[in-house]
């Protein structure tokens, strides 16, 4: 639909401006490809690659390569508005591909990077990989972890990242999938190691792995992509639950303003709520509590041991 | 061979639904606190239960003062300042001391005086102060919409938490110790079959009235 429009409007009554618009849009491209959107046509790529099937084993790995894409997937991607080709070699239209296109390695970071829209987003792609290289992703030495990149979270022909605005609980479902999509295990309710966390579904539905799995203190961006190992995770509830609840302020960041004025009342008395467990919850005090009262009940357990004696020492006498 | 009816009805009914109060609030409150132990109650209904069990504790203890300030039982938490700090040791004595030398009991039980000096003080501590105090924190988590953002600095929430949960241990404290205090009686039943009966029976009540 929206092709035929702008086919139109370019074989039009005034092909002077069109051919204008396409000396700037060459001018300015692949930047601001995107401004003029309708006008990409990824057909003749999707001609072959939106069949589901279209695969090959790698003959090092032996690994199943997808080069499927799924039209609608990139349509509705942050990469929805540019061609095939602002990314991938224009070389590509040809086919069988030339072999030497093999070699072209194309990484979200180093194409981000040249882009000068930087300082109007809230995160930096430099940031994002210094992040997750120290991420345990990058770190692991497990086999399964082997080549871990930005790709294996984000497919560049799927990924949208999470606007202001946007239904929380959906943002949730959205990132945990990520998680999920590997991480089998966390879905098993026989092995999941969330076991001591209680009402884990409830958690899954309105938190994000990310909320636990990533330092607090890289402030700024709305996502750290530093995942912590298992045992640096959070599990303390208090930083959630409780009147400032620092973890999920993240998350949070991605209510809108009017969001805010309607939601905020609500979600203020959802956290003030007593009931929010973990709000009481202090270590200190339940163990200083917890200790006075084991050691009360020894002393009292000690007095009536001495009573009885007394007692018995009494019944004895007058025996 | 004395009987002494200490307990109207009145007290002895409010004594024991308090006591069931109590235990239900200490089970759903933990519950709640310590939510995701296995031997809990599931958390909505602790949430439920508690919250019931609280307002009917409320209501119970304005049940209690005003009781205590229209009928004479009210006296037995008139601290006697004469003599006070005498029979305060007295008492401390016999229980970390002579109790375990089968000394006699410093004191006796009197329709003037229900209470020795020990209890006395520990019962004004826990109906006058703890309690209140527990109630009104349990209230502010109630309405904790209407509380300031900060109290002292801190959230507000935060510092009514805490005091509900430091009153809420003391308060099991309270009771651990009471428990076992009741034991100590002329013999372990004697002050238990008096609260449940309301007479006291005592064999020494000649020596002391
Ligand atoms: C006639 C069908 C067809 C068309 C049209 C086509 N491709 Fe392909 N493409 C394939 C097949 C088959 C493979 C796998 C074999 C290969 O690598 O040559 C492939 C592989 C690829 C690869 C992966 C190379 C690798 O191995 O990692 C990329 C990237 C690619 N195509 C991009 C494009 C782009 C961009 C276009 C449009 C400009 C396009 N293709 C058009 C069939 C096609
Ligand atoms: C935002 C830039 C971008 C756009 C636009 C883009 N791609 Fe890609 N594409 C990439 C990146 C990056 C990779 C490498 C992914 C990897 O290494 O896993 C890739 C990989 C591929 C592959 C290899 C298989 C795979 O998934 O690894 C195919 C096939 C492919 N792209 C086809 C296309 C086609 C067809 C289009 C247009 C419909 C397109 N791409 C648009 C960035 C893009
Ligand atoms: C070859 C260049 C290229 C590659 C590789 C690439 N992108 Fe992009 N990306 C772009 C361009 C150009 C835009 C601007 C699209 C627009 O504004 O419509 C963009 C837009 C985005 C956006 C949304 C706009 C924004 O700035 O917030 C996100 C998020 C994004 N890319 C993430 C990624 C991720 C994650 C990867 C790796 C999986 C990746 N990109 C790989 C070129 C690239
Ligand atoms: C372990 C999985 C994982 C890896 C690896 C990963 N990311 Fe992400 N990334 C996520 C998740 C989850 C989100 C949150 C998506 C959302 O809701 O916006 C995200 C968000 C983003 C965003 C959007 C940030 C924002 O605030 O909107 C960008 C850009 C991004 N990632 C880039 C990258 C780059 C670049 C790499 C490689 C250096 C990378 N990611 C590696 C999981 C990952
Ligand atoms: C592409 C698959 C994949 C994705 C997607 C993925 N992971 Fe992982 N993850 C792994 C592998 C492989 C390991 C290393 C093996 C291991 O230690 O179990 C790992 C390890 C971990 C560990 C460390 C476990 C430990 O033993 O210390 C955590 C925590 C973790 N991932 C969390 C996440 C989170 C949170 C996300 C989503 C943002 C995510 N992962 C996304 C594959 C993945
Ligand atoms: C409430 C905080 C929290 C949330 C939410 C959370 N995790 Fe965890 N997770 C932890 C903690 C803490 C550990 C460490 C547990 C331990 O060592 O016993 C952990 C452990 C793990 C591990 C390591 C398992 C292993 O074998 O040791 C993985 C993988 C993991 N989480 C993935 C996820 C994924 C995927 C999600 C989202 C669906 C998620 N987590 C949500 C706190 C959380
Ligand atoms: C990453 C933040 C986070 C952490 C950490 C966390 N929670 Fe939660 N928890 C939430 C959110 C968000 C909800 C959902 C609140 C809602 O929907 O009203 C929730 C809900 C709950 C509920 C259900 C309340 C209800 O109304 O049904 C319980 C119980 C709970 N959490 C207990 C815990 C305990 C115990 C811990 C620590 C072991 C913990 N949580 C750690 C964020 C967290």
């Amino acid at each position: 639909m929206s092709d035929r429009d702008s086919e139109s409007r370019l074989t039009g009554p005034a092909p002077a401006l069109a051919a204008g618009w396409l000396l700037i849009l060459s001018g300015l491209a692949p930047n601001l490809a995107c401004a003029e959107s309708e006008t990409v046509d990824n057909q003749g790529c999707l001609r072959c690659h939106q069949m589901a099937t279209l695969a090959y084993r790698d003959p090092g790995t032996g690994e199943i390569v997808d080069l499927s894409i799924a039209p609608m997937a990139l349509s509705h991607s942050a990469h929805g508005k540019l061609a095939c080709s602002d990314c991938h070699s224009a070389d590509f239209d040809r086919y069988p591909h030339p072999k030497r296109l093999k070699e072209e390695t194309l990484s979200c970071v180093g194409c981000h990077e040249d882009q000068d829209d930087a300082d109007q987003r809230l995160y930096r792609f430099e940031t994002i990989d210094e992040e997750f290289e120290r991420s345990v992703h990058a770190t692991s030495d497990h086999p399964k972890a082997a080549g871990f990149s930005c790709h294996s979270c984000h497919d560049p022909h799927a990924f949208r990242n999470s606007r202001v605005g946007e239904e929380i609980r959906q943002i949730v479902h959205d990132d945990n999938a990520i998680c999920l999509s590997c991480h089998k295990k966390v879905q098993d309710p026989l092995r999941d190691p969330h076991a001591w966390l209680p009402k884990r579904e409830k958690h899954r539905e309105s938190v994000r792995c990310l909320d636990c799995h990533t330092p607090l203190t890289e402030a700024g961006q709305p996502v750290s992509h530093r995942i912590l190992a298992a045992e640096d995770s959070n599990r303390d509830c208090v930083n959630c639950h409780s009147k400032e609840p620092q973890l999920l302020n993240r998350l949070y960041q991605y209510r809108s303003e009017e969001d805010l004025a309607s939601k905020g009342w609500v979600s203020k008395a959802v956290f003030n709520e007593a009931y929010v467990v973990g709000m009481s919850r202090s270590p200190l005090i339940d163990r200083l509590a917890l200790a006075v009262i084991g050691i009360t009940v020894l002393v009292l357990g000690a007095h009536g041991y001495g009573r009885y004696r007394a007692y018995r020492r009494e019944q004895e006498d007058q025996a | 061979m004395s009987q002494l009816y200490l307990y109207p009805l009145w007290v002895r009914v409010w004594h024991w639904v308090n006591a069931a109060i109590f235990l239900v609030l200490m089970y759903t409150g933990a519950s709640m606190h310590f939510n995701g132990a296995g031997w809990l109650m599931e958390f909505q209904t602790a949430i439920t239960v508690h919250n019931t069990a609280g307002i009917l504790l409320t209501v119970g203890w304005i049940g209690f003062i005003l009781g205590n300030l229209t009928t004479s039982n009210g006296r037995h938490y008139h601290v006697q300042l004469k003599g006070f700090i005498g029979r305060l040791t007295a008492q401390s004595l016999y229980y970390g001391y002579g109790i375990f030398r089968n000394a006699p009991h410093p004191f006796h039980p009197s329709a003037e005086a229900k209470l020795n000096t020990l209890q006395q003080i520990t019962y004004i501590g826990v109906m006058y102060l703890l309690m209140p105090l527990l109630v009104l924190s349990g209230w502010a988590f109630l309405f904790s919409v209407y509380l300031p953002e900060t109290l002292f600095g801190i959230g507000s929430v935060w510092v009514v938490a805490i005091a509900h949960l430091t009153l809420a241990y003391l308060l099991v404290l309270f009771l651990l110790v009471h428990l076992y205090v009741i034991t100590t009686g002329e013999t372990p039943m004697t002050n238990m079959k008096a609260m449940l009966s309301g007479w006291h029976r005592d064999s020494h009540q000649d020596t002391e009235a």
